[in-house]
């Protein structure tokens, strides 16, 4: 404890004084949050400075920071994620930890906000014993945490980071993304439609009112628009996250009768407009698109001819994963012990651990088998190439990820009680994304009719 | 646009009657008791995880999907029982004649309570149930399916509406509760049992923000945090309506459901601030609210 501790706690108390003490009155907001910040912060890399890890010591547990949501609407999307980092830490520990460390999660609910967020993730990272954090779900948290991350030089795997703002810079050393980001996971949407129904002509959106909704829909209107300029948007409606009524939207969709409708919403979200748009018609009035259909197919019966998605290749049915025994293995325990099979937030953070894991083997294998620091780790993460449960997860330069993007429709089979995911096509993970460094949307706006003709077809993938 | 006019008309309609559900108990207990219950949300989303936790229970036991309907109802009767009495015996009570600071502090601090409890009892986890929904089926009207239940909730508003009012001015009960409203003092000094009419008041708002909740589960996921957005929406309602005023809620919950279905058409990105727009206008040309003024008591 000592000094080290005072200072921890210290830390922690300088970013609550903004609000307990109203350090603000008379200046600039902005002003004293980066001041408060910037104590805090400087605090924290001289915490993190003094702590034992350097002397690349085995400590006696791995500790992960785990940020997810375990409460509110969002915990429906957010619990399966956690559920899975339960199950895959007592298997890795069950076969001895990583490098013989025992790994022990502390688990942060997003729901608390930025603000909390942040200092929860000050006051882990001025722990010794954590040395990665896997943060977070929510984009706008991914968003908030990754300057920290880059400032206290803590390995940071965004787990469910999708902005594709996120490593946009190419500046980033700590923070990692071993998924895809906004642009190829709407970009296949936009491929598969136009492959599906190539008469579209009007299109409604319904998507979340913040960062990740606006950015799908702006993404998936460009890749329409440059692969089928003549398709119009006829209605775009944005509720509020946690909204539980829709039936005016649902009106206002039907009004409109587009050909298509596109929705990104998810957790509760999703599954409260699927309950209140099917008995309406909607389903049976228009084409719909659910990115994210996949996560609610064992809650919500949703009707056949749904376009859904995983966001990557994380669909634990998959012909990849199915191939794979340690998935099976995995699908199976899982819903011996949650009741349900996993969904794709799961297999994400399941790959997301996975990827630590590799990371850890790598970095010990380059420094003769020492325990690594948070920089060595972060070095093996830069540039690697992991298999996982559904999968390869390749790290660019730019530390952004490379992972396929799996999209199909809702089929019944007599085989499944469940419905099941068919028609599929897997796009490669580097065929829908732009260059590093390269803007996204002016990318998208160069695409042609002729490079969606050279990508995979609806059923391809079997 | 034209084709929209009555889908716009029945959304504003089935939006108000939602609205008028969760605002009509926060302004008859305001109107009775001259407490602004913060709780009031609460009140509303337990009545929801009640309602959605029996016809649960119905279903997975394969029992008559009909008694949901009862479910619904009697869930709203089970919360106002229980929470009532014991809410106003043993917290508002104490905050008569203080300053109203101290009634939000304190209905806050038991809004936090309550909020905590839900976690507790009925998880994290989105609740939902729509078997009444299912029941009665779906009706086009001009071209927009429409769920029947939707319809009913309207006619259930109006119903509320209408009741109230002759409870108010056809019953003895209602009649005491005016004297009670009028002048407490006087109506103490001529034996009226006011101990007695403010429970049964308070009694009578937390069975409305219940049943409002209930009602809206079969078309409404209720999950952590639906609480305090009921508040919020309701306290717009209720100083629209003018505090304490049943038929001002009525009114206010027209005018902020239009307001809302009109941004959801129109202009769907001030969806959100469309209530309150609502809210800053009626306040900036009638302070005191639509049926609102300084001085005279009426409920």
């Amino acid at each position: 404890m000592t000094s080290r501790g005072m200072s921890i706690i210290v830390a922690r108390c300088l970013s609550s004084f903004e609000r307990l003490f109203r350090l603000d009155r008379g200046l600039p907001r902005s002003n004293v949050r980066l001041v408060v910040d910037g104590l805090a912060g400087a605090l924290a890399i001289g915490i993190v400075a003094a702590t034992p890890v350097a002397a690349q010591e085995k400590p006696s547990t791995l500790g992960l920071g785990i940020f997810t949501f375990t409460s509110g609407p969002a915990a429906a999307y957010g619990m399966p994620g956690k559920n899975a980092a339960d199950l895959m830490i007592d298997e890795i520990n069950a076969k001895g930890g990583i490098g013989g460390v025992p790994v022990s999660a502390t688990y942060v609910d997003e729901a608390q906000g930025a603000q909390g967020v942040i200092a929860e993730y000050r006051r882990l990272a001025g722990d010794a014993k954590n040395q990665v954090m896997i943060a977070a779900l929510s984009s706008a948290n991914c968003l908030a945490l990754a300057p920290l991350a880059e400032q206290l030089e803590v390995p940071t795997v965004g787990w469910n980071c999708d902005t594709h703002q996120l490593l946009m810079d190419g500046k980033s050393k700590y923070v990692f993304r071993p998924n895809g980001n906004t642009v190829p996971e709407f970009i296949a949407y936009a491929i598969y439609l136009l492959d599906r129904k190539p008469d579209v002509k009007t299109v409604a959106i319904i998507n979340p009112d913040y960062a990740f909704g606006h950015d799908a829909a702006k993404i998936f209107t460009a890749a329409l628009k440059a692969l089928k300029p003549d398709v119009e948007i006829v209605a775009e409606l944005y509720p509020k996250l946690g909204s539980p009524n829709y039936q005016t939207e649902i009106s206002r969709l039907s009004t409109a009768r587009p050909d298509v409708v596109f929705s990104n919403l998810w957790g509760a979200d999703l599954e409260n407009f699927v309950r209140q748009a099917a008995p309406r018609g909607i389903f049976t009035s228009s084409q719909v698109i659910l990115a994210l259909g996949e996560t609610v197919l064992q809650r919500v019966p949703l009707p056949d001819g749904v376009i859904v998605g995983v966001l990557g290749d994380g669909w634990w049915m998959s012909p990849d994963a199915k191939a794979k025994p340690e998935t099976v293995k995995f699908a199976e325990a899982y819903k011996a012990r949650f009741g349900e099979y996993p969904v794709f937030p799961s297999i994400k953070m399941a790959n997301a651990l996975i990827y630590v894991k590799a990371a850890y083997d790598t970095a010990m294998q380059k420094n003769g088998g020492k325990w690594p620091t948070r920089a060595e780790l972060a070095d093996a993460m830069k540039g690697s190439k992991v298999e996982t449960l559904t999968g390869t997860a390749q790290t660019r330069a730019d530390n952004d990820g490379l992972v396929d993007q799996i999209v199909g429709v809702t089929i019944k089979t007599p085989a499944q009680q469940l419905p099941m995911i068919g028609d599929m096509v897997r796009y490669k993970g580097d065929s829908l994304m732009p260059q590093a460094g390269q803007d996204p949307l002016a990318w998208i706006a160069t695409l042609k009719p002729e490079f969606a003709k050279s990508l995979p077809k609806p059923g391809s993938y079997k | 646009m034209s084709n929209a006019i009555i889908p716009l008309l029945l959304d504003s309609l089935a939006s108000a009657a939602l609205i008028f559900f969760a605002a009509v108990g926060l302004t008859l207990v305001f109107s009775v008791l001259r407490v602004l219950n913060v709780a009031h949300g609460s009140l509303y989303s337990i009545g929801g995880y009640v309602a959605a936790s029996i016809c649960l229970f119905i279903a997975s036991r394969q029992l008559n999907p009909y008694l949901s309907f009862l479910a619904l109802l009697f869930s709203a009767v089970g919360v106002a029982a229980i929470f009532g009495p014991l809410i106003e015996r043993g917290l508002v009570r104490w905050t008569y004649g203080k300053s109203e600071a101290v009634q939000i502090l304190i209905t806050f601090g038991l809004f936090l309570i309550l909020e905590d409890l839900q976690r507790v009892i009925f998880g994290v986890q989105s609740f939902y149930e729509d078997a009444p929904m299912r029941l009665l089926g779906t009706t086009s009207i001009g071209g927009v399916v429409y769920l029947n239940y939707q319809i009913l909730l309207i006619a259930m508003a109006l119903l509320v509406v209408v009741g109230l009012r002759l409870l108010i001015n056809h019953t003895r009960l209602g009649r005491l509760i005016t004297a009670v409203v009028a002048d407490r003092e006087m109506a103490q000094s001529i034996g009226i049992d006011t101990n007695r009419i403010f429970i049964l008041a308070f009694s009578l708002g937390v069975f409305l923000a219940a049943l409002g909740g209930a009602l809206a589960t079969p078309t409404s996921g209720i999950a952590p945090g639906l609480g305090a957005d009921t508040m919020v929406l309701a306290f717009a309602v209720a100083a629209i309506g003018g505090l304490g005023r049943i038929e001002g809620a009525a009114l206010a919950s027209l005018i902020v459901g239009l307001a809302r279905v009109l941004a959801i058409y129109l202009a769907p990105s001030l969806d959100a601030v469309a209530p309150y727009a609502a809210m800053l206008v009626v306040l900036l040309i009638r302070p005191y609210g639509l049926f609102g003024s300084v001085t005279a008591r009426r409920i």
